[in-house]
Formats: C-alpha cells, sequence, structure tokens
C-alpha cells in the first residue's frame, strides 16, 4: 500500500488481482496518472472482503473509491465478490470496474446483472493493457464524480 | 303319401257312398232307388269322376265329371266293363276284378292308379271304391269316385309362379327322373325350351350325379337318399343344349305332390366362381412359391392365430420343422404382440385392426424351439385366400441390427463425448496458456521499452525475437480460441440479407479495402434464413483473403449468388489475385495451414478453416476454383430454409 502522487486528497483504489505480474503492469501504468493514486492490492477474493470490511489486520484501512476486480480468483471467486459487495448498503456505492481475461458472453452479462459498473477484458499485448489502465485512470479517477464516503 | 285336398267333395261323396246304414228302414229297391237319386245330384259335378257299377264291373251310371275325365258320354260307356279304364297290363294282371274283390271285402278301396281315357291317354287317377248292399246284405255293386291328379291344381299353380320368380333355374324331377316342371332360368340355362325338357330324363341336362341320387338303393329308401342331400351344394356339370358344359351347383329340396315326392333342384351356374377359385389356387400356388423365395422367415396366420403356411426360412429361424408348426399357435414362436394385432376389440374390426398394422415395422421377440430368444421385426401384409383373411408375416431376424444399433448409439455418444472434449479442451488450453503468454509477452515488451539500447546488441537482438516469438504465439492461441469457438454459438437463425451481411464485412474491412484500393462489387444478394454473425465473418474472411493475397492489378472481388437444385443458395467471392496451385485445394482449409511465410503474409492460416467450421455447423460447404495468377473464386452453399 503505497501512496501514489501529491494531490491533496488522494484516490484509494483497490485492485483485487491474484497474478503479480498484473499487480505490477497495473501499478507501472497508475505512475504516469493525472490524480493521486493509493492502490490497494487484495490477492484473492476472501482478503478483498476482508479489506472491505476492514476486518483483521485490515481495521485501518481507507474505503476504496474504486474497486478494480479480476474474476478469476483464488479462494473466493470475483463473481461472488462483486455479489456481496453489491449487496451490501456499506459497499454498494463503491464502482466496481470488473479487469479480467475472461471474454466471455456469459461472464460479461452476469457481472452486469450483479452491478458491475463496467466490464473490461485485459488486452494480450502490453500496449492495449497500459492503455486500459490508463483510460481507467483518465475516466473513472479524473472524469466521473464518485461518491465520497462520510466516515472514511 | 297324402292326398290332395279336394276334400269337401269327397267328405261329400263319402257320405253318399255309406247311406244304407242311415236308410235302414226302406225297401231294398227303394234304397238303390235313393242311391241313385244321390248319384244324380252329383252329375253336375265336374271335378270328380262318379259312377256306379254293378258286382262284376258293369258301369251302370256317368256323370258329368266322368265324361270330362275319362273322355266317354254315358251312352257310349254304361253296360260296358269299368276294366276299360285299366292299362292292359294291369288287365291282364286281373287288377279289376282284385279291386272290386277288396272293396267288397272290406267295404270300401283306395287307389292311385294309372288310367286310361277313351283316347288311350293315361293319367295318373286317385280312385275310391265303395261297396253298396241291399238290407239283406248282399252286394249290390259299387260307387267308383274318381279324380285326376294330373290336372294342375290351385297350390300346383302357385308352387309354378314361385318357380319362375327364383333366382336360379330350377328343374322338379320326379322319381323316375324325369323332369315334371322347370323354369324360364332353366329354359336359358341349359337352352332347350320348355316343351323340349318336360317329360325327358334329366340326365340330358344332368348328366351325372343327379338322377343318381333319386333313387333307392338296396340299403336306402328313396326318401332317405333324398334326405341325405337334402340342402347341400352338390357341385355337377351341367349340359346345353348345344352340347357344352358348364359347371353347376344344384341343391335338392324333396315336394310332396300327388304324384308322390317330387325333387327340385336348383341349379345355379358356377363358372364364375370356378374360375375364381382356380385362379385363387394359381395364386395360391404362386405365393408359395414366392414364400420360399423371400430372404425372410415368412409365417401365414389365419384370424384365429393359428399358422397356416410357413417357408424354411421360418423352419430354419425357429428351429422347428414345418409339421411341427403348421396348425399350432403362432403364439409358440412370437410370444407377445403378434397375436394381438389380429384380433378385433371393441373399436375395431378385424380388417381394422388389421389394416393399422400393414406394412409398419413392429419389433418384438421371437422364441425358437430350444426357448431362446431373439428380436425379430416382423412386417404384415393381408392375404385374402378361399380361407378368408390371412396375414403374412415377413419374420426377420435383428439380432445384429440390434448390435449395431447399439454399437452406433454408443460409437455416437463416445464421439459426441470426446467431441466436447476436444472442444472444451481447445477453449481451457488456449485460454490458460494465454494468461502465463501474456506476462511473457508484456514483460518481454516492457524490457524492449525500458532497455533498448543500454544493454550490448546481443541483448537487443534476444529482447527482439523474445519479443516477435511470444507475440506470434498470442497470435496462434488466439486464434485457436476464436476456432475452438467458431459455429458454436448455437444462435437462433434468423432471416438476413445477404448483402447486408457483405457489407457488415466490408465495414469491418474499411480500412484494409482503402489501403489497397480494392474494388469490391456484388450481383443482388438472396434474404437467407441463417446466422447473420457467421455469415458475415465467413465473408469477411473471404473478401479479406482476395484483397489480401491480390496479384500485380489492383485487387478486384465480386460477391455473387445463385440458387442450385438441391436446395441451396450457391455464393461465390471472385478475385483478380495470385491464384492457389490446385494441389493445394484441400490444405488450406485445414488450421493453421498456410501457403506462405510469415514475412510475405502475415496470419497464422486460420480465416479458411473458421469458414470451414461454421459452414459446417450451417449445414454448408466450401470450396476454391483457381489457377495461380488467374485469380480464384470461393464458392460456399448455405441450405435455403423457411422457402428462401
Amino acid at each position: 500500500m503505497e501512496s501514489i502522487g501529491n494531490g491533496a486528497a488522494p484516490i484509494e483504489v483497490l485492485l483485487v488481482e491474484d497474478n503479480p505480474g498484473d499487480v505490477r503492469l497495473t501499478r507501472e501504468a497508475f505512475k504516469d496518472a493525472k490524480v493521486h493514486i493509493n492502490l490497494h492490492v487484495a490477492s484473492d477474493g476472501a482478503e478483498a472482503m476482508s479489506f472491505l470490511g476492514r476486518q483483521g489486520d485490515y481495521a485501518h484501512v481507507p474505503r476504496p473509491d474504486l474497486i478494480l476486480l479480476d474474476l478469476n480468483l483464488p479462494k473466493k471467486d470475483g463473481r461472488e465478490v462483486l455479489g456481496e459487495i453489491k449487496a451490501s448498503p456499506a459497499l454498494m456505492s463503491i464502482p466496481v470496474v470488473i479487469l479480467t481475461t475472461s471474454a466471455s458472453e456469459a461472464d460479461i452479462l452476469r457481472s452486469y446483472k450483479l452491478h458491475a459498473n463496467c466490464y473490461i477484458t485485459k488486452p494480450v499485448g502490453l500496449g492495449g493493457f497500459l492503455e486500459v489502465i490508463k483510460s481507467i485512470d483518465s475516466f473513472w479517477l479524473s472524469v466521473v464524480k464518485l461518491p465520497r464516503e462520510e466516515h472514511s | 303319401m297324402t292326398r290332395e285336398p279336394p276334400c269337401d267333395l269327397e267328405r261329400e261323396a263319402g257320405h253318399v257312398s255309406v247311406p244304407h246304414a242311415s236308410t235302414a228302414n226302406l225297401g231294398e229297391d227303394a234304397l238303390w232307388d235313393s242311391e241313385e237319386k244321390y248319384l244324380k245330384l252329383l252329375d253336375g259335378i265336374k271335378d270328380y269322376a262318379i259312377f256306379m257299377i254293378d258286382p262284376h264291373g258293369q258301369i251302370l251310371s256317368w256323370n258329368t265329371g266322368a265324361e270330362r275325365i275319362k273322355g266317354y258320354k254315358a251312352e257310349e260307356i254304361i253296360g260296358r266293363n269299368f276294366s276299360c279304364f285299366f292299362p292292359k297290363q294291369d288287365i291282364e294282371r286281373g287288377r279289376p276284378e282284385e279291386v272290386l274283390r277288396l272293396a267288397a271285402a272290406s267295404g270300401s278301396h283306395e287307389e292311385r292308379g294309372m288310367r286310361l281315357r277313351k283316347d288311350g291317354s293315361r293319367f295318373l287317377a286317385s280312385v275310391t271304391f265303395t261297396a253298396l248292399y241291399d238290407r239283406n246284405g248282399r252286394l249290390r255293386g259299387f260307387s267308383e269316385f274318381s279324380h285326376d291328379l294330373s290336372e294342375k291344381t290351385k297350390s300346383e299353380a302357385k308352387y309354378r309362379g314361385l318357380l319362375e320368380a327364383a333366382p336360379d333355374a330350377m328343374v322338379v324331377v320326379n322319381q323316375g327322373g324325369e323332369i315334371v316342371l322347370l323354369n324360364v332360368q332353366a329354359e336359358k340355362q341349359f337352352g332347350y325350351s320348355r316343351d323340349e325338357l318336360v317329360g325327358q330324363r334329366v340326365t340330358n341336362i344332368i348328366p351325372e350325379g343327379f338322377a343318381e341320387r333319386l333313387i333307392a338303393d338296396g340299403t336306402r329308401s328313396a326318401a332317405e337318399a333324398l334326405a341325405q342331400q337334402i340342402g347341400t351344394g352338390i357341385e355337377l356339370t351341367g349340359r346345353r343344349k348345344n352340347g357344352s358344359g358348364f359347371p353347376i351347383e344344384i341343391m335338392l329340396s324333396p315336394l310332396e305332390s300327388a304324384e308322390g315326392i317330387l325333387v327340385t333342384a336348383a341349379i345355379r351356374n358356377i363358372s364364375v366362381r370356378k374360375d375364381a377359385e382356380l385362379h385363387l389356387a394359381q395364386m395360391e400356388g404362386r405365393y408359395r412359391g414366392l414364400l420360399e423365395a423371400a430372404p425372410d422367415a415368412m409365417v401365414v396366420v389365419n384370424q384365429g392365430g393359428e399358422i397356416v403356411l410357413l417357408n424354411v426360412q421360418a423352419e430354419k429361424q425357429f428351429g422347428y420343422s414345418r409339421d411341427e408348426l403348421v396348425g399350432q399357435r403362432v403364439t409358440n414362436i412370437i410370444p407377445e404382440g403378434f397375436a394381438e394385432r389380429l384380433i378385433a376389440d371393441g373399436t375395431r374390426s378385424a380388417a381394422e385392426a388389421l389394416a393399422q398394422q400393414i406394412g409398419t415395422g413392429i419389433e418384438l421377440t421371437g422364441r425358437q424351439k430350444d426357448g431362446s430368444e431373439f428380436p425379430i421385426e416382423i412386417m404384415l401384409s393381408p392375404l385374402e385366400s378361399a380361407e378368408g383373411i390371412l396375414v403374412t408375416a415377413a419374420i426377420r431376424n435383428i439380432t445384429e441390427r440390434k448390435q449395431s444399433e447399439e454399437h452406433l448409439v454408443k460409437t455416437v455418444r463416445e464421439l459426441k463425448r470426446s467431441n466436447d472434449e476436444l472442444q472444451q479442451f481447445a477453449y481451457v488450453a488456449s485460454h490458460d496458456l494465454q494468461e502465463p503468454l501474456r506476462m511473457v509477452a508484456s514483460y518481454t515488451q516492457l524490457l524492449a521499452q525500458r532497455y533498448k539500447g543500454r544493454l550490448d546488441s546481443d541483448a537487443d537482438e534476444f529482447i527482439t525475437y523474445a519479443v516477435d516469438g511470444s507475440t506470434r504465439m498470442q497470435g496462434l492461441i488466439q486464434d485457436l480460441l476464436t476456432y475452438s469457438r467458431a459455429g458454436t454459438n448455437g444462435k437462433a437463425l434468423r432471416a438476413i440479407s445477404g448483402e447486408t451481411a457483405l457489407n457488415e464485412a466490408l465495414a469491418s474491412l474499411r480500412a484494409t479495402i482503402e489501403e489497397s484500393g480494392a474494388i469490391v462489387t456484388h450481383d443482388p444478394l438472396p434474404t437467407i434464413t441463417t446466422d447473420g454473425t457467421q455469415l458475415a465473418q465467413v465473408f469477411q474472411n473471404l473478401v479479406g483473403n482476395a484483397i489480401k493475397y491480390h496479384g500485380a492489378q489492383t485487387p478486384q472481388v465480386h460477391v455473387s449468388a445463385a440458387k442450385n437444385g438441391g436446395g441451396e443458395w450457391i455464393f461465390s467471392v471472385r478475385d483478380n489475385g495470385m491464384g492457389i496451385d490446385p494441389q493445394y485445394f484441400d490444405r488450406i482449409f485445414v488450421l493453421f495451414q498456410r501457403l506462405h511465410g510469415p514475412t510475405k503474409f502475415k496470419g497464422t492460416g486460420i480465416g479458411l478453416a473458421i469458414c470451414k467450421k461454421m459452414l459446417d455447423g450451417l449445414g454448408g460447404r466450401i470450396w476454391v476454383e483457381s489457377q495461380p495468377e488467374k485469380g480464384s473464386t470461393f464458392y460456399f452453399t448455405v441450405p435455403e430454409r423457411n422457402g428462401n
């Protein structure tokens, strides 16, 4: 959990991703971000839910402003994590971006039915991947007005 | 023998014949006179001959009936002896005297016998003699009442009317074998006129078998002989006047008449039926031949469920000899499902029950003599025969077919499973391979971006190959994934215009078309019912290839469509490109098979393989006609559906 950028109000992003290579690439891509981003990483679904529930080691973590969620995760599947977030009155207002290798139409449909805010298939090439992370930065973290949590 | 009933008169005559009892107080002459008076009263009677004779037979009186029947006038005959009414042979036998003796002995005598008329003609008469006595019991003479039995009575006339109304030829024959009566049908049937037959022997028209039946032999009376034949249809041969013979069936019935028992024969010409029977017999003979020639076991069963006929294959199939099966119940060899089909139930007749089964292959179980069972298929067909409707069952042992069917079902199931597995494998493998490969590719690319020129030239070269290899591998995996998904969507087929699909493809190819300056034209394309997305992808691959593998000239691509006779649309995509050597026509549709190296044309060799897979899924085909340097034409078919 490191702080990126020096802005007055850093944006808290939770990346739920089990592949360290993708974590590193995401981190690399956010280096050029226009805003200050605090990137938090949970490597499986169970850890993500602990983070969001501020349980155990996560008692003092901030409430994320945006969640980047992979679908295929160990322990607790991304689809379950999505369902739980969107069923929770405390968490449902947090935008969730699905970022996954799956291009299956079934996964896409199911995610939107579970109220995912958008669904992105990871591009196979490095250039494409960096491009996607940059657009997440420019759209979700710059253009979009995110709900601010009162009790953060 | 019964007497015909001119009864009132006879009874009256009876009264008259015994007046001596009731007039006992009169003198004998007076008595005689009174007898004479009575007779005078009877003089006007025409139907009966009534006259008196003296004890020796001399005729004393004569009435009108006697004159009419016997032909003598009173003056001619009175005084003559009554024996002149008897045929010569009877006189020689002393019959007249005997008759009088009998009458004198018992008071009266009754008989039937032949009598002669004045003109010498004979007739059958019924005669009653009554002895007349005086007061002292002395025989005074006899009265004779006689009646001509050959005269038509009213009942005979009625009978004749019935005879004429009968549909069959009818001939009435007496026990002497002479024809007494016949109807107009008999005249027609035999070609004689009535006059030519009456009185003739019946053997003239039925030479054998009829007359013999009328005659009693040593062991039976005529009545018995006849009784044995009554009502039965006897098949004989009739002979016409012209000598030709024809088959007849006669039905006999006795007819009691004044002349004794006559025989009425109803004679039916059965030529047509005989012909039909002969035909049927021939057919049955032929049928039997066919039965033996049939490759299947054949069993013919009657509607009672009994085996009537079978062939040698049936013997082999069921392990019985013919003798063991004929007459046995078919349930012995086909325990269930066959006999039931022969039987009518409440809602259908036997014919209907059968009709429902005709021609359909019914799978049942056959049972061999040793009790072992085997699967059979039977085909039923009705067979009209003299014995009624029979059912022919062709029975096929389908043990092998059953086994091969089971084998086939199993094979198909296994094939489907392995196909599903393969599909799943291709998808999972390509998908799961992609993840680590993405890491390799991303990080070698990151390495290249950040460290190019900062290491030595060897490092730069190595990194370049690593990036290139991983990029190509990503392309292959991507294509493999696409290929494994192609045609598996199972989307509902909808009506789509061919032009819409082509335009969709051209939109995706816009950059390629613009870069190459290609000219793509098309004829009017039909609307077909298919998966529009896949059709567009096929167009995109074919038009894309046509542009990609161009020749020296500007690429020109033309798309057209035509209907073929087989209910399909044939689409064609013709180009003026570099063409293809015919030896590669098949190879180009195989996954990852390419005719060119990656340096000349980019690509993995998946486009046509995907087209083929999609068209296979849509029930179509794809092929190519081409010559090197002369362009190629790719054809593909799509079944026309919903009447398009």
